[in-house]
């Protein structure tokens, strides 16, 4: 690993010597986990590749502040979440009233669309799948990106905060609040004792 | 017994918690509490990552070529003159810490220079002016005493006594030195009139006996001793004037260095 952060910073030092290819290797290397981010807070594979060719432009043309200290694998995490959390900013409201076929504006619920004719057991899987979908689609952009960063990419609330930029107890305010709405989104699909 | 809330059993599901083990122990006395956190605990474990889709090894040159084509080369940096600077992140810092250093020692170097040379100046200031202010006084006593004398010759009398000679050689030593000082400082209208005094005093002082009232004419008109004492009276007040100047002069460089 370590020789390979070694070896990035070489690809950086020949791009910036005027090797614009080089960033290829670089984009080749990291994009699988750029992706993996960026489809995880959009929440869509479409959003996601533009917000991994978005990253990697911002990375390329930001090149010359990449501090030597620091890992490219840690820098372009931190710009891809940066792209994400603008894409699902802006696409937000969007979003929010795609899913349903009947929304109730005041409350802002979503009914889950019914889309299968399958067998009942995968009508209740993608059912379940439609409803954690729609009540992350409730949360608020800052709240959905840290809840991804904290209990999907398993990052601490330093490094959350380090990613959106915000102080380390909002990082941790905001994972609280997004589990708060999801808890309260899936509680129809708790089983009764 | 003090309950742990959500956000507090939170922490404790991510790790995050500055109280790990004291929630853990309580988690297995209170039963209340328990709950709470099976109940987090299954919701949050029912939250999974919808399986990510597939991306094959080709996915990053694919986004490579997509955006590469509207991206600028960057230049080759050139070799700058003070490239040696970027040796070390902290050389820059270094670079400044010397710079700081250089000024206040050129800065302290200064004051003390001040401080030492100014005295100094002064001193030599006032003492060059003092010097220059003495001469001027001698010089003009000289002249005052030179045009006693040259109105004495004008006015005399026939007479054996010679107390004009004694006059005009006392004054011819000093004249002499006068008139090579002024040559040398480059005066020449002093030096002219003091070289036609010498030329007055010498032939004063070299008469053998007391003057009669024929060589007395003779030697006013020989001499030009009428155009002589006008010369030395002009001289005079220039030289007082001079010293007056210098004097004025002084008194204001006193006022600056106090």
């Amino acid at each position: 690993m370590r020789c390979m952060e070694v070896h990035d910073h070489a690809i950086i030092r020949a791009v910036l010597a005027g090797d614009k290819e080089a960033y290829g290797t670089l984009v080749a290397r990291h994009s699988q986990n750029v992706f993996r981010v960026a489809f995880r807070i959009t929440g869509d594979e479409a959003d996601a590749d533009e917000v991994v060719q978005e990253a990697f432009l911002r990375g390329y043309q930001r090149l010359e502040s990449f501090e030597s200290r620091a890992e490219f694998g840690t820098w372009i995490y931190r710009i891809t979440v940066n792209c994400a959390l603008t894409m699902i900013s802006k696409r937000k409201v969007e979003a929010t009233y795609q899913i349903g076929e009947e929304t109730d504006p005041s409350q802002q619920q979503v009914q889950v669309a019914d889309t299968s004719a399958g067998p009942e057991r995968t009508l209740l899987s993608r059912e379940i799948e439609s409803l954690q979908a729609a009540a992350m689609e409730g949360l608020t952009a800052t709240e959905r990106t840290a809840f991804v960063l904290r209990h999907m990419e398993d990052r601490s609330t330093t490094e959350i905060a380090a990613a959106l930029a915000i102080a380390p107890n909002a990082a941790k305010q905001a994972v609280f609040r997004a589990v708060q709405k999801l808890r309260r989104s899936l509680a129809p699909l708790r089983v009764s004792p | 017994m003090k309950h742990w809330n959500e956000e507090e059993l939170l922490d404790f599901y991510y790790g995050e918690s500055d109280t790990q083990a004291a929630i853990g122990e309580h988690l297995r006395e209170c039963h209340e509490c328990s709950q709470s956190y099976a109940a987090l605990t299954t919701d949050l474990f029912a939250i999974r990552p919808s399986s990510t889709p597939f991306r094959d090894a080709q996915y990053g040159a694919e986004v490579w070529q997509s955006i590469r084509g509207p991206l600028p080369a960057y230049e080759a940096p050139q070799k700058a003159r003070f490239s040696w600077l970027r040796l070390h992140p902290w050389s820059g810092f270094a670079m400044a810490a010397v710079c700081l250093l250089v000024i206040a020692a050129a800065f302290f170097a200064g004051r003390q220079w001040e401080h030492r040379s100014a005295p100094s100046v002064a001193a030599n200031g006032s003492g060059d002016q003092g010097r220059e202010r003495v001469v001027l006084v001698v010089l003009g006593d000289h002249l005052d005493r030179s045009e006693r004398l040259l109105v004495e010759l004008k006015h005399a009398e026939p007479s054996n006594e010679a107390p004009l000679q004694a006059e005009a050689r006392d004054l011819l030593s000093t004249n002499r030195l006068y008139r090579e000082s002024v040559k040398q400082a480059g005066d020449p209208a002093l030096t002219t009139a003091l070289d036609h005094l010498e030329r007055v005093l010498i032939e004063v002082s070299n008469e053998p006996a007391g003057l009669s009232q024929a060589r007395l004419d003779e030697f006013q008109k020989e001499m030009n001793t009428d155009g002589l004492l006008f010369e030395v009276r002009v001289l005079r007040s220039r030289v007082q004037g001079d010293v007056e100047k210098k004097e004025s002069t002084t008194a204001t460089r006193k006022g600056v260095y106090l």
